[in-house]
């Protein structure tokens, strides 16, 4: 379990993290999302001691990382692939981080041997490329059989059946009632990993909620319903709150009302549905209706309003 | 199923059991100094720069003795074994130097950091080893160059008499000891490569002939030329040289550069983000 209070950090006159307080639990996945330099980075650096925090604490497992007497098996870190010397081994690496836990090199292979990488292993860590790097990344956190896990970005880079490694294994470590803490910005693959999302904005915390809920409150569920007589339903739907827009003939997007509601009013009014299906709204629409205002670097919008409407 | 055999990355399922991380995991402080032996030792730049230092001290002794016979009854024979220290002076300077700035320029630190929370206990560890490793890998060339030169050197040096034989290259390694370990201060204090280097080869290389040239300008400017004997150079030489009256000051002004660059070290690592 991971527990924040009030963490701040400020570096000079820029608040990277203001007054952030959130639980992370054990038996889940919990994911850290936000936009670019929302402090997602400098709050997983807090949490393992290597940043001071300005105000505020951050413990891990009741106690402060710093004081563990056998942190990597507290805690397993991942922060970016490039915490590794480039001239070293990628066995070697990992026997030295080993070394101070007193790991037997057994463990270093078995790690080795989980995240994919022992055809290179002998081979310098600065000839990998950015998924090797990344695997040598996670072989690093897991040394300790930890029981947390914080990965900063643990797919980035990674192939198809590296992203899907990950996501197992974090899943049925958070099965077996360890703490996963996951920062990703692929929020289809963080919708099919996470059970539990915090998100941060300009420093703040935007939102901690349940994945499902959080996607519930900041997106709209609407229902496609295919029928050969639309005017009929709109009128018969037609109370306070329903949205209802239509795309192509025959074709009615509803906002506002349960596709049970409307199979119902439907069948009362005895107007045939050829399909009725509902669009739960996906953690991207809930993260950038969420995210809006707090972007610190904004993309310029492509198209030119005044050409879109020629 | 498609055939997997030329993948070379295939993860293994995420059940598997982990079997050996016993119940004895945890950190103690020469678990720390092995984890900083293996980083010395599995990298590259370390055997480069012992096998020049031990290339260039060898050679340059092996001249020296060459000529000796020329030099006259004033030069001490054990003077051809460490007087090519001040050129290999530099490369434990930078040895030690690029063994903090290294970690710094490639994140190993965050590693390194995250492994081992206890700054000081990284800090003492690194400095121990690299200590040991300097000492060993000095009194190894300086013996290489002893055997290299001993039919050369004339007069020979006279091992019965220890003040012109053992205890100046004593003083050798514990010189080229002391440099490594400023260089280590450096490097955790400047964390920059260049930078560290930089300062390393100004206080050991530069500052004493800068001091130097203070000796011409008079004496209004000899306490410039005074302090300058306690300069890590300077007091090496003096305590490599035979004949040297008093050994005592320059001792401890090599101590007390050695002490006050790891206490700064220790001073900016504890309280700085990594």
């Amino acid at each position: 379990m991971i527990v924040a209070e009030g963490l701040t950090k400020r570096f000079g006159d820029t608040t990277a993290v203001s007054d952030v307080s959130f639980t992370v639990q054990p038996g889940k996945v919990t994911g850290f999302l936000g936009p670019n330099g929302a402090g997602k980075s400098t709050t997983m650096r807090m949490i393992v001691g290597l940043d001071r925090p300005s105000a505020g604490r951050v413990t891990v497992n009741g106690a402060p990382y710093r004081s563990s007497r056998a942190p990597l098996t507290e805690v397993g870190v991942l922060l970016d692939a490039k915490a590794v010397h480039t001239g070293r081994s990628a066995r070697s690496h990992l026997r030295a981080i080993a070394a101070t836990h007193g790991l037997p090199k057994s463990r270093v292979d078995e790690v080795i041997d989980l995240t994919g990488i022992s055809s290179v292993a002998g081979r310098r860590a600065g000839k990998f490329s950015l998924g090797m790097g990344q695997r040598l990344g996670i072989a690093a956190a897991l040394l300790g059989d930890p029981q947390t896990l914080i990965l900063d970005e643990p797919v980035n880079g990674l192939d198809p059946e590296g992203v899907r490694w990950v996501r197992q294994f974090v899943r049925y470590q958070a099965a077996q009632g360890r703490t996963v803490l996951l920062s990703s910005h692929l929020m289809s693959e963080m919708a099919l990993t996470a059970d539990h999302v915090i998100v941060l904005g300009r420093g703040r915390v935007l939102a901690d909620a349940p994945l499902d809920q959080l996607v519930a409150a900041w997106t709209a569920t609407t229902v496609l319903v295919r029928t050969p007589r639309p005017s009929a339903l709109v009128a018969a739907l037609s109370t306070a709150g329903v949205t209802v827009t239509t795309a192509e003939t025959g074709v009615l997007h509803v906002e506002g009302v349960t596709a049970a509601v409307i199979g119902d009013t439907a069948a009362a009014a005895g107007i045939p549905i050829h399909e009725l299906t509902p669009t739960a709204g996906s953690l991207e629409d809930a993260y950038l209706a969420l995210t809006g205002e707090a972007v610190e670097y904004r993309t310029a919008d492509l198209a030119d309003p005044h050409q879109e409407q020629s | 199923m498609t055939a997997t055999a030329a993948t070379t990355t295939e993860t293994r399922s995420p059940d598997v059991a982990p079997a050996s991380v016993g119940t004895g995991a945890h950190l103690t402080f020469g678990r720390v100094v092995r984890s900083e032996a293996i980083k010395l030792v599995s990298l590259r730049s370390t055997w480069w720069s012992i096998g020049v230092a031990a290339a260039l001290s060898v050679g340059i002794s092996l001249l020296m003795a060459a000529a000796s016979a020329d030099f006259g009854p004033g030069f001490p024979p054990v003077m051809a074994i460490v007087a090519p220290m001040q050129f290999t002076m530099l490369v434990a300077g930078i040895l030690g130097a690029i063994a903090v700035t290294g970690e710094y320029s490639t994140g190993m630190i965050r590693s390194s950091l995250t492994a081992v929370p206890q700054r000081g206990a990284v800090l003492a560890a690194k400095a121990l080893v690299m200590g040991l490793f300097l000492a060993g890998s000095s009194a190894a060339i300086f013996g290489l160059a002893v055997v290299a030169t001993s039919g050369l050197l004339s007069p020979q040096i006279d091992w019965s008499d220890a003040a012109s034989s053992t205890v100046p290259i004593a003083y050798g390694v514990l010189s080229m000891t002391a440099f490594a370990l400023l260089g280590v201060s450096f490097g955790f204090i400047i964390r920059n490569g260049a930078g560290a280097i930089a300062a390393t080869v100004g206080l050991l290389f530069v500052a004493p002939i800068v001091v130097s040239l203070f000796t011409m300008f008079g004496p209004a400017w000899e306490w410039v030329t005074d302090l300058g004997q306690y300069l890590p150079v300077t007091a090496s030489q003096t305590l490599t040289s035979v004949g040297s009256e008093d050994t005592g000051p320059a001792l401890i002004a090599l101590l007390a550069w050695v002490g006050a660059g790891l206490l700064g070290a220790w001073a900016v690592l504890r309280t700085r983000d990594a």
